[in-house]
């Protein structure tokens, strides 16, 4: 229909409208969206905290029977130096202790952690020949947080008293293995363990009395205690024949009656001078113990057991929630296994769950907040325009997550706070569309116009300073990305994800909002009805 | 919307009424900053979560046995026993827990000595539990210490609470730096006694390995190499018979590991009668060596024993030797203790040093200089962890403020072509600081707990800066447009903008504080929600009485009617 002048659209915000207002592909464009981002929200990885690129590695040398003012001088003092020329350090620690040193480095926060790791093995490598004589070959160990921080950790004890921790350890060693072969599982290791040993205990008194020295047991046990390998021999028909020695010690009777000298003329066997068991580790002070609550309406903690801790850590970049769910699983399967030989467990650590529940506590604090916004709008603007504005939030949000997604991020506890955060900024620019759209079918000259030309109007309008205003807190948050240390990595999802909410929130409102409203919206029938204020 | 309209049609009118309302505005922004120095709002970096878990570190003397390290932890562990909000505790000795992000920068997994021992301790479920644990540390780290650490003499016990944000070695770090290593331990005694002294500090530890004694057993080489015998087989036999050593391995099908061979003297054998330098004259002399020719050597022949002090471990930073003296707050913000205890120490080492303060401005501004008055010595005390980060942090939240200021005012320089009503609209937007510091002020009355300004209040802040420029920005942009289009005068334009945009500022402005309402129960981001909410309350008083003064004031608002504008582009209602 010709009207006397077809309005001018002089932004980008009336061109978007103008384009999508009659394109049937929009509802399919906003379907996409919706389902991206649901896609995105149940792939990505989940956790707690963000992840902080912290790097950093320490250099072990030892040099056996130096002191601390020795080792300052020999080892410390020059590997720090040489140290000093690698770039991106931030901080140089060095100790030096009995019998060794160490110099642990740490790099500036968001340094590449592989890079981080090569630099500092290539200075120790580079500098071998500068090495004082007597030290021993350095070790160096790079601190690798997500390997190193276990996501889940068990601790396993036992329930009959037959059970000894040998025994404990042997079981839960076993299980390590089928956990460890879950996917995305990294590092699992095992803490207070007593692992089994054969212990010599030698009577000073009666070694004496046999004219020994402890050196001549050592070497006497030292002498059967050995494996060789197969030997192969030959027929004349040149077929193999393979035959070995056996292993002399299978059990600990066999250490039992090594013997260890003659004496007078009889054998001296090591039972004699020695009382040896099939024990545990003795030297290890490394134990375990737990407490907990055997019932749950207990009202103080059970016994103290000694207990066996197995930790379970993921690779990076991988979902906590699901590792630790699988690992539950196989748990589980081996649930009856255990039970049968006397053992349980706890879990006394799942940062799986905890981000999971960290993340859905946060989601439905997004959900509750998204409706609280509708009921307002609703007072405020009438219930259709109020369901406009309300689906623009999970689009932007979907767009929002599928950026995220894509740029490697994860969902944390900081990305769903920029969420919440930018959630009050992001209806922004769909209401200011819909107040003034609302504004325009109320205004008096409103059934000159069709309502396509209406709907686009009133969204080129407000286009110039909405954008500007965007652009503004766009602004404002684009500084923040270049905070520097371990806050501004544990900020970093907020500069991050803020801008592309409120980029997306623009479009959406452009695009969404007009084709929304010619879909939901009517030029009101009592045009008339009341006189309209201004001029 | 009439009655907005008619009010600040009046007050544009008459200039005393326009004064009033930038004086008052003027005294309000600067009440509130004066809320800092009185200490009405207090700063953090980040406050305190509740969790499901802390954990407790035992340290006992260096030198100590496991034994020892066990009597304390089992003390804590049976303080701890009848707790109900407790569900499990697990002790882990001669070694860290599992480790996570507390332990990750407080060195737990580098413990490997018998003098160590960590706890940790597993909550109920922090929703279903009404006191949270950080009330919960609080309670028990008097009593548990009082009772336990005396068990062992010198033994610190650690309540180590998870970190809200990223990890620090603890609250309070002082570094002492230089040269001479017993002065820098005495310097380090004295500065952990300040410490302990000051209120809100707890768990003062210098960490620095004690001095204990030992004995050196002295290898005589002549008598050594006359008996047939060598240095190396005095050392190993030693090793052998009190350490022990593996001496074979044992493979094993049935087993998921070696079967090592422990070689060892008996327990009985080897205990010695008592901490003294005769029984161990007594012990050795029973233990024989055997030379080449066959023959039996006793130990204590070859050897002469001495009484010495253990040589402490040394500690490097950046090249320099220091000792690190630690502590954490309780429940405080570590700012004001921090102050307190720097006084203090500046007052206390000025008796024998010449105290001079960091010159010049940076994030370790804190640090002291100690020069000896006697022997010129130079030492450095700086203040390090979590104060540092939270200098750090602020600082680059202030740059990134600024930079932020910068770039929205370059932006509306582009977008106005005016200096003057882009200063109009940015000093609009940093007026919110008002509302975000009172609000900090007001939501500390409605929490048990101290409400602290944190980090994550001036990334509201920040924030609010953008949020609050829109409103002005959409005021200035339709005043201008009504007087180029409908050629209506500066006053009546500029009370007619400020109506009809009061319904979008509002509402958006509503929208963004029921979009905090949420974040603001939350211990980290309550601060952030706080500031949004407050912020954007006084941004929207800002908005809507102050810029339009200063809009009428302006010389830069006076718009000539345009040829250009198309009339049908402008609409008013209401």
């Amino acid at each position: 229909m010709e009207k006397k002048h077809e309005y001018q659209v002089t932004d980008y915000a009336g061109k978007l409208a103008k384009t999508f207002l009659r394109n049937p592909l929009t509802s399919v464009l906003g379907v996409f969206l919706l389902i991206m981002g649901y896609l995105s929200l149940s792939i990505m990885p989940r956790e707690e905290d963000p992840q902080i690129a912290i790097s950093g590695g320490g250099v072990v040398v030892a040099m056996p029977g130096a002191t601390p003012r020795e080792i300052e001088n020999i080892i410390i003092n020059p590997l720090e130096r040489k140290l000093r020329e690698v770039k991106g350090i931030e901080h140089i620690y060095g100790q030096a202790f009995n019998n060794y040193g160490t110099v642990s480095v740490m790099y500036y926060i968001g340094e590449n952690r592989e890079d981080a790791n090569l630099k500092l093995y290539d200075k120790v490598m580079q500098n071998m020949d500068k090495m004082p004589k007597g030290v021993m070959q350095p070790l160096v160990k790079p601190f690798d947080i997500d390997i190193d921080i276990p996501i889940l950790t068990f601790a396993f004890y036992a329930k009959d008293k037959k059970v000894d921790d040998v025994k404990l350890f042997k079981i839960v060693r076993k299980l390590q293995q089928k956990i460890n072969a879950v996917k995305n599982v990294a590092k699992t290791t095992v803490k207070g363990a007593r692992k089994e040993q054969y212990n010599i205990e030698v009577d000073m008194g009666k070694l004496s009395a046999y004219h020994l020295s402890l050196g001549q047991i050592m070497k006497a046990v030292q002498s059967v205690a050995v494996d060789v390998p197969d030997v192969k021999g030959r027929t004349k028909k040149n077929e193999l024949v393979i035959f070995g020695v056996k292993n002399a010690i299978e059990s600990v009777e066999d250490v039992k009656s090594v013997i260890v000298a003659q004496y007078m003329g009889s054998p001296i066997y090591l039972r004699d001078v020695a009382k040896v068991t099939d024990g545990m580790d003795i030297q290890n002070f490394k134990t375990a113990k737990l407490r907990f609550k055997e019932d749950e309406h207990a009202k103080s903690l059970g016994q103290e057991r000694s207990q066996v801790t197995l930790t379970v850590s993921k690779l990076a970049g991988t979902n906590a929630v699901f590792v630790a769910e699988d690992v539950l699983e196989v748990l589980k399967e081996h649930q009856d296994e255990l039970t049968k030989e006397g053992i349980g467990y706890i879990i006394t650590r799942n940062y799986g769950e905890r981000a999971n529940e960290a993340v859905n506590e946060l989601m439905e604090h997004l959900v509750i907040t998204i409706i609280i916004i509708a009921l307002m709008l609703v007072f405020a603007l009438g219930w259709r325009e109020s369901i406009i504005v309300t689906f623009t939030v999970p689009a932007i949000l979907a767009v929002t997550l599928f950026v995220a997604y894509l740029s490697g991020q994860t969902i944390n506890r900081i990305t769903l706070f920029a969420f919440l955060l930018s959630l009050g900024l992001l209806v922004d620019a769909a209401i200011i569309v819909i107040e003034n759209i609302h504004r325009h079918l109320h205004a008096h000259d409103v059934d000159q116009k069709e309502m396509d030309e209406l709907l686009i109007e009133a969204t080129d309008e407000i286009g110039a300073p909405t954008n500007v205003a965007t652009l503004a807190i766009i602004l404002t948050m684009v500084p923040m990305a270049f905070v520097g240390g371990m806050m501004g990595s544990f900020m970093k999802p907020i500069p991050l994800n803020v801008p592309v909410a409120l980029i997306a929130s623009l479009f959406v409102a452009y695009i969404f909002t007009p084709y929304l409203s010619l879909k939901l919206l009517k030029k009101p029938t009592h045009k008339h009805h009341h006189k309209k204020g201004g001029k | 919307m009439k009655g907005l309209q008619k009010f600040i049609y009046t007050i544009l009118g008459s200039k005393k009424k326009k004064r009033m309302v930038i004086i008052l505005t003027a005294v309000a922004f600067f009440a509130t900053l004066m809320m800092f120095p009185t200490k009405m709002v207090l700063a953090k970096m980040l406050p305190g979560k509740s969790d499901n878990t802390f954990s407790i570190y035992v340290d006992t003397p260096t030198g100590s046995s496991i034994e020892q390290t066990k009597k304390v932890s089992e003390c804590v562990l049976d303080m701890l026993q009848n707790e109900k909000n407790i569900v499990n505790m697990e002790l882990f000795e001669g070694q860290g827990i599992p480790l996570d992000y507390a332990g990750l920068v407080k060195g737990s997994a580098m413990k490997h000595t018998e003098n160590v021992a960590e706890i940790a301790v597993n909550l109920t479920d922090k929703h279903a539990r009404k006191e949270p644990s950080f009330l919960m540390v609080q309670r028990l780290r008097p009593v548990v210490k009082k009772k336990c650490e005396p068990l062992v003499k010198g033994s610190t016990i650690k309540f180590v609470e998870q970190p809200a944000g990223p990890p620090t070695l603890a609250s309070i770090v002082v570094e002492v730096h230089g040269e001479n290593i017993d002065k820098i331990r005495k310097l380090s005694k004295e500065v952990a006694a300040i410490l302990t002294k000051t209120d809100g500090l707890v768990d003062v530890d210098v960490m620095a390995d004690d001095i204990y004694d030992k004995y050196e057993l002295v290898p005589d080489k002549e008598k050594i190499a006359r008996s047939g015998l060598s240095v190396e087989q005095v050392n190993n036999i030693l090793y052998l018979a009190f350490e022990g050593m593996e001496i074979a391995h044992k493979n094993s099908k049935d087993n998921p590991d070696q079967i090592p061979m422990f070689l060892i003297l008996s327990k009985e054998s080897k205990s010695l009668e008592s901490h003294s330098e005769d029984a161990l004259v007594s012990k050795i002399s029973s233990l024989n060596l055997m030379n080449q020719k066959g023959m039996l050597v006793p130990l204590s022949e070859v050897v002469h024993i001495r009484k010495v002090k253990s040589s402490p471990s040394i500690m490097h930073k950046d090249l320099e030797r220091m000792i690190n003296v630690v502590a954490e707050t309780d429940m405080v913000s570590q700012v004001y203790p921090l102050l307190d205890a720097r006084e203090k120490m500046i007052e206390y080492f000025s008796k024998d040093y010449n105290v001079t303060k960091e010159p010049g401005m940076s994030t370790y501004m804190f640090d002291l200089h100690l020069t000896d008055k006697k022997t010129g010595e130079k030492f450095l005390l700086r203040w390090d962890g979590e104060m540092k980060v939270t200098l750090d942090t602020f600082r680059d939240l202030g740059g990134a403020f600024i930079a932020a200021l910068v770039l929205i005012f370059l932006l509306l320089v582009v977008y106005y072509k005016s200096f003057v009503l882009s200063g109009i609209i940015l000093l609009g937007s940093f007026l919110s600081i008002i509302g975000v510091i009172l609000g900090h002020w007001v939501a500390n009355w409605f929490t048990s707990e101290t409400f602290f300004l944190t980090a994550t209040s001036l990334i509201g802040f920040i924030a609010l800066m953008g949020i609050s420029s829109r409103n002005s920005l959409l005021l200035i942009d339709f005043a201008k447009s009504l007087m180029e289009c409908r050629g209506m005068e500066k006053r009546e334009a500029i009370a007619v903008a400020t109506a009809t945009r009061a319904k979008p500022i509002a509402l958006t402005a509503v929208a963004i504080i029921l979009g905090s309402a949420l974040l603001a129960s939350d211990p980290v981001f309550g601060g952030l929600g706080v500031a949004l909410i407050s912020g954007t309350v006084a941004a929207v008083f800002v908005s809507l009485l102050f810029v339009p003064v200063l809009m009428h004031n302006a010389k830069a608002m006076d718009f000539e009617p345009a040829d250009h504008c198309d009339v049908k582009n402008i609409s008013i209602t209401k």
